[in-house]
C-alpha cells in the first residue's frame, strides 16, 4: 500500500513544478497578489502529492518554499504568503480541536484542499474590506497623490469614485504618479504601470493628473495626501513597495502631509530590513562603470546570447523595489482596520510566537 | 461659564439627582439636552453621566437577552453621541458597556459550550473553558482586562489566519451555539448566571474606575517628576493637578502655569490661587484640595503669548487632554498645539496625563471636524459693538495635536507611547463595536 502510494506520488510530483504554476497563476488572473499566487501554488502542490503525515508536507513544504523563494527574482510577496501557509499549517495542528492532533491530519488536508478557491476569494474580498475602511481617509475636496499600479489603491479609489452620485458623494482630485522606468529600459510601447487605474478612474468622473516622478516635490503642495500600495509590509512596520514610493515618503513628511499605505494583512511578511540595501533580493539600480566596464559587459553579452543557463537571476529595472521605513508611514490602511506601523508586529507576532 | 454653585443649575449633579427619579426616557431625553447645551462638558462628567444613565438603562431593561442588551444600548449611545458627536467619552463608555454585555454573552455561551462538550464527547478541552467563568471574577479595577489579548487572539477578524481558516461556524458545527444568535438559544436555556446582573457589576466598575483614574495617575506622579525640575503645564485639569500634588508631598519643583485666556483663565487662576467656590460640576472633594502654593511649590503663572520663551528653561511639559485618539493624536484645549511645538522645538519632554475613559478609538480622519468653536464674545466683547460689525472673529475651544509632537502618554495602566496607543484601544474595545 505504502509503495504504490509513493510510487504515485513520484509520479505525480515529478511534472509539477511549482514555480511554473506560480507563475500561470499569477499570469491567469492579474488581480491576484503574489502571496496568494504562492498559496494556492503550495496548496495545488499539496493536491499532487500524496503525503499523509504532518512531518512528510511540512518538508515537502519547506523544500518547494526553498525552491520557489531562488527562482523568483523578488520573493519578498511571496514569502508572505508561504509563509502564513505554513504557519497556518503549523497552529493549526498544535491547536487542539477537529483540525488538530486529535483530530485528522487528513481533515485539515482536505479543508485546505477544497478551499483554494476560497482562499482566492477571501483575499480579494479583503479588498473591498480596506476600500470601506479607507473611504473615510477621502474627503470631498481633497487631492490624493498615489503611485504605482497597486490593485488595493485602486479598488480603494474606484470605491469611493462609485459613490459619487449616491447619497454619500465624494468629489476628490487625484494625482497618479507614473513610473519612467519602463520607459527608459526601451519598452515605449508598454503603457506605464497604473494607466489602467487612470482611465477607470475618468471613466467615473474623477479628474486626474499624471505626472513624473521628477515632480512629485512640485506636486505635493497640491495634495491633500498620499495613498500608496505595498509589495510587502515588513516587521518594523515599514513597507518594501515600487522603487520610488521611499522618495515620495521622504518629500511627504517633509512637506507635512500624511502618508498611507494600503495592504492587506497578508501582505505581512517576517522580515526586518535595517535599511535600502538590507533586502534579501539582488537589485542591479546603483551601477557604478567605466568606458571599461561596458566595453567589456558588451562582450560577454555577445558571447552569453547562446549559453545563458547560469546567469543569476534578477530584478529587472522596471520591477525593483525600495524600502520605506516606519516613520515615514502615518497609518496602515489594512482588512483588519486602521493600523500604526507598529502593530504590524504585533499582528505579526500573533501568528509566529 | 459655571460661575455660582447654585443647587439649581443643571449640570451633572442635578441630572444624577433626577436619575433617581424621573423615568428612563425623561433621563434620556434629559442628558442629551444637557450634552446639546453643553451644560455638561469636562470629559469625566460626560462619562460619568453616561454610564449613570447606561446603568439606569440597563437596569430597567426587564431581560438577560444579551442581543436586547446590545440592541438598547445601541439605540440609547447612537442618540446620546449624535447629541454631541465632539465628546468622544460618551461613545467611549457606550462602547466600553456594549463590549461588557458582549463579552458576558460569550463567556455563558462557552460555559454553556464547554459543558455540552464535556458531556457528549469527554474530550479533554482547553483550558480556556475553565479560565473564563472565572475572569469575571478577577477583573479589578484598574481595568486591566487579562482576557484582553486572548480575545484578540480568539477573534478571527483581527488574525492574519482569517484568509485560511476554517468556516467553521457555518460548516463544520452546525449544531453548535456558536452559530446560533444567543437569542433563540440563552433564554430557553435558563442560563447559569445573570448576564444583565454582570453588566450592571461592569458598570459599576467602569464608574469607579472613573473615580479613582486621576490617583491611579497620580501615583505615577514620583516617576516622572524630579527635584528641581521645572515643569509647564496648562489651563486647569485636574488629573494634572492631582500628578503635581502627588509629587509635591515628596518632592520641590517650579510649575509654570500657562493660563488659556480666553476660555479657561479663571478657572486656572482659581486653581493656582486656590481661593474660590469652585464650580461644582467638578467633583466637589476637588475643591477642598490645597492648591500647589500650600505646598510649598513655586508656582508661576504666565500668559499663553509667553510660552516660547520659557520653554528653553522648562524641563518637561505636562498636560491634560480632552480625549486622545487611536492614532496617538489628541484633542485639548486650545492653545496646546502652540505648546507641544514649542516643546519639540526645544527638545523638551511631553507628557499627556489622560485616563483610559478617554482613550477613543475613532480614527480622526478629518481634524477640523474634531475642533468645537465656542463662544467669541469672549475674545471680543460684544460691548465693542464698532469691532464686531466689521471683523469676524473665532475661539476654538480645542487643538488637534498630532502624535509625533507628544513623547509620553499616562493613563491609569501606566506609561505608553503614542505608538502603543493602538494596542490599548484593542484591549478596551470590540471590533464590532467601533462603529456602533
Amino acid at each position: 500500500m505504502a509503495t504504490s502510494s509513493d510510487a504515485a506520488a513520484a509520479d505525480v510530483t515529478k511534472p509539477f513544478d511549482i514555480v511554473a504554476t506560480y507563475n500561470e497563476l499569477l499570469r491567469s488572473d492579474p488581480d491576484l497578489t503574489m502571496p496568494i499566487a504562492a498559496i494556492e501554488a503550495l496548496v495545488l502542490l499539496l493536491t499532487h502529492s500524496a503525503s499523509s503525515t504532518i512531518s512528510e508536507t511540512l518538508d515537502l513544504l519547506e523544500k518547494s518554499t526553498a525552491h520557489l523563494k531562488k527562482a523568483i527574482p523578488n520573493p519578498i510577496g511571496l514569502s508572505a504568503g508561504t509563509d502564513l501557509f505554513q504557519r497556518y499549517l503549523i497552529t493549526t495542528l498544535q491547536r487542539p480541536g477537529q483540525l488538530g492532533p486529535a483530530g485528522d491530519f487528513k481533515a485539515i488536508r482536505t479543508h485546505l484542499l477544497s478551499n483554494g478557491r476560497l482562499f482566492i476569494r477571501r483575499a480579494k474580498e479583503s479588498r473591498h474590506k480596506i476600500a470601506a475602511f479607507g473611504r473615510g481617509f477621502i474627503r470631498d475636496g481633497s487631492t490624493v497623490l498615489t503611485n504605482g499600479g497597486s490593485r488595493a489603491v485602486a479598488s480603494l479609489l474606484q470605491k469611493a469614485a462609485d459613490d459619487e452620485g449616491g447619497p454619500s458623494a465624494v468629489r476628490f482630485r487625484v494625482i497618479y504618479v507614473l513610473s519612467s522606468t519602463s520607459q527608459t529600459l526601451g519598452q515605449s510601447s508598454e503603457e506605464p504601470e497604473g494607466m489602467e487605474t487612470v482611465r477607470a478612474l475618468r471613466e467615473k468622473g474623477v479628474p486626474v493628473a499624471t505626472i513624473p516622478e521628477s515632480a512629485v516635490a512640485y506636486a505635493l503642495g497640491k495634495a491633500d495626501m498620499v495613498i500608496v500600495g505595498a509589495e510587502g509590509v515588513v516587521e518594523n512596520g515599514g513597507i518594501v513597495s515600487r522603487m520610488g514610493t521611499y522618495q515620495i515618503g521622504l518629500l511627504a513628511k517633509a512637506i507635512g502631509k500624511p502618508f498611507y499605505v494600503v495592504a492587506e494583512s497578508h501582505k505581512f511578511v517576517r522580515l526586518y530590513p535595517l535599511g535600502q540595501y538590507d533586502l534579501p533580493i539582488e537589485q542591479r539600480v546603483i551601477e557604478f562603470q567605466s568606458e571599461e566596464d561596458i566595453a567589456e559587459e558588451n562582450k560577454q553579452q555577445a558571447a552569453k546570447t547562446d549559453a545563458n543557463a547560469e546567469t543569476p537571476i534578477e530584478l529587472p529595472l522596471c520591477d525593483s523595489v525600495d524600502f520605506t521605513p516606519p516613520h515615514l508611514i502615518s497609518a496602515l490602511i489594512t482588512d483588519s482596520g486602521v493600523l500604526t506601523p507598529s502593530a504590524v508586529s504585533e499582528e505579526l507576532i500573533k501568528i509566529w510566537f | 461659564m459655571p460661575s455660582t454653585s447654585s443647587a439649581l443649575t443643571p449640570g451633572l449633579a442635578s441630572f444624577l439627582k433626577s436619575l433617581k427619579t424621573n423615568a428612563i426616557d425623561t433621563s434620556i431625553e434629559n442628558l442629551i439636552s444637557l450634552l446639546k447645551r453643553r451644560q455638561i462638558r469636562h470629559s469625566r462628567s460626560c462619562a460619568t453621566a453616561t454610564a449613570y444613565l447606561l446603568l439606569r438603562v440597563i437596569s430597567a431593561c426587564r431581560t438577560s437577552d444579551s442581543a436586547k442588551l446590545i440592541e438598547r444600548v445601541q439605540s440609547v449611545g447612537r442618540r446620546l453621541v449624535a447629541a454631541q458627536p465632539r465628546e468622544m467619552v460618551v461613545g467611549n463608555i457606550v462602547r466600553r458597556v456594549l463590549g461588557l454585555i458582549r463579552d458576558e454573552a460569550e463567556d455563558d455561551r462557552e460555559a454553556e459550550y464547554a459543558l455540552s462538550e464535556a458531556g457528549s464527547e469527554s474530550q479533554p478541552h482547553t483550558p480556556r473553558a475553565f479560565d473564563d467563568p472565572s475572569l469575571p471574577l478577577d477583573r479589578d479595577a484598574l481595568s486591566v482586562r487579562p482576557e484582553g489579548s486572548e480575545r484578540a487572539a480568539r477573534s478571527p477578524l483581527t488574525s492574519m489566519f482569517s484568509l485560511l481558516s476554517h468556516p467553521e461556524p457555518e460548516a463544520s458545527l452546525p449544531s453548535t451555539p456558536g452559530s446560533l444568535s444567543p437569542s433563540g438559544r440563552l433564554p430557553g436555556h435558563g442560563p447559569a448566571k445573570d448576564v444583565r446582573a454582570e453588566v450592571l457589576e461592569g458598570i459599576g466598575e467602569i464608574i469607579d474606575e472613573l473615580g479613582q483614574v486621576d490617583d491611579q495617575i497620580a501615583a505615577y506622579a514620583l516617576d516622572h517628576i524630579h527635584s528641581n525640575e521645572i515643569i509647564l503645564t496648562h489651563t486647569s485639569s485636574t488629573t494634572v493637578q492631582k500628578f503635581l500634588l502627588k509629587a509635591a508631598a515628596k518632592r520641590k519643583f517650579t510649575v509654570i502655569h500657562a493660563e488659556s485666556y480666553p476660555n479657561n483663565h479663571e478657572t486656572t487662576h482659581i486653581t493656582v490661587s486656590g481661593n474660590a467656590s469652585k464650580d461644582d460640576e467638578i467633583l466637589s472633594t476637588e475643591s477642598f484640595q490645597k492648591p500647589l502654593i500650600d505646598l510649598g511649590i513655586t508656582v508661576i503663572l504666565i500668559p499663553d503669548s509667553a510660552v516660547f520663551a520659557l520653554m528653553s528653561r522648562v524641563n518637561k511639559v505636562i498636560l491634560g487632554t480632552h480625549s486622545v485618539l487611536a492614532n496617538g493624536g489628541l484633542v485639548a484645549a486650545a492653545g496646546t498645539r502652540v505648546i507641544a511645538r514649542a516643546a519639540k522645538v526645544h527638545q523638551t519632554p511631553m507628557v499627556v496625563v489622560s485616563g483610559v475613559y478617554k482613550l477613543s478609538p475613532v480614527y480622526p480622519f478629518d481634524f477640523d471636524s474634531l475642533i468645537e468653536y465656542g463662544d467669541a464674545g469672549k475674545v471680543l466683547p460684544y460691548e465693542d459693538g464698532d469691532l464686531v460689525d466689521q471683523i469676524d472673529v473665532q475661539n476654538p475651544l480645542y487643538d488637534y495635536v498630532p502624535a509625533e509632537l507628544v513623547d509620553l502618554y499616562i493613563t491609569n495602566l501606566g506609561g505608553h507611547a503614542p505608538s502603543y496607543l493602538y494596542r490599548i484601544v484593542s484591549d478596551h474595545y470590540r471590533k464590532e463595536d467601533i462603529s456602533f
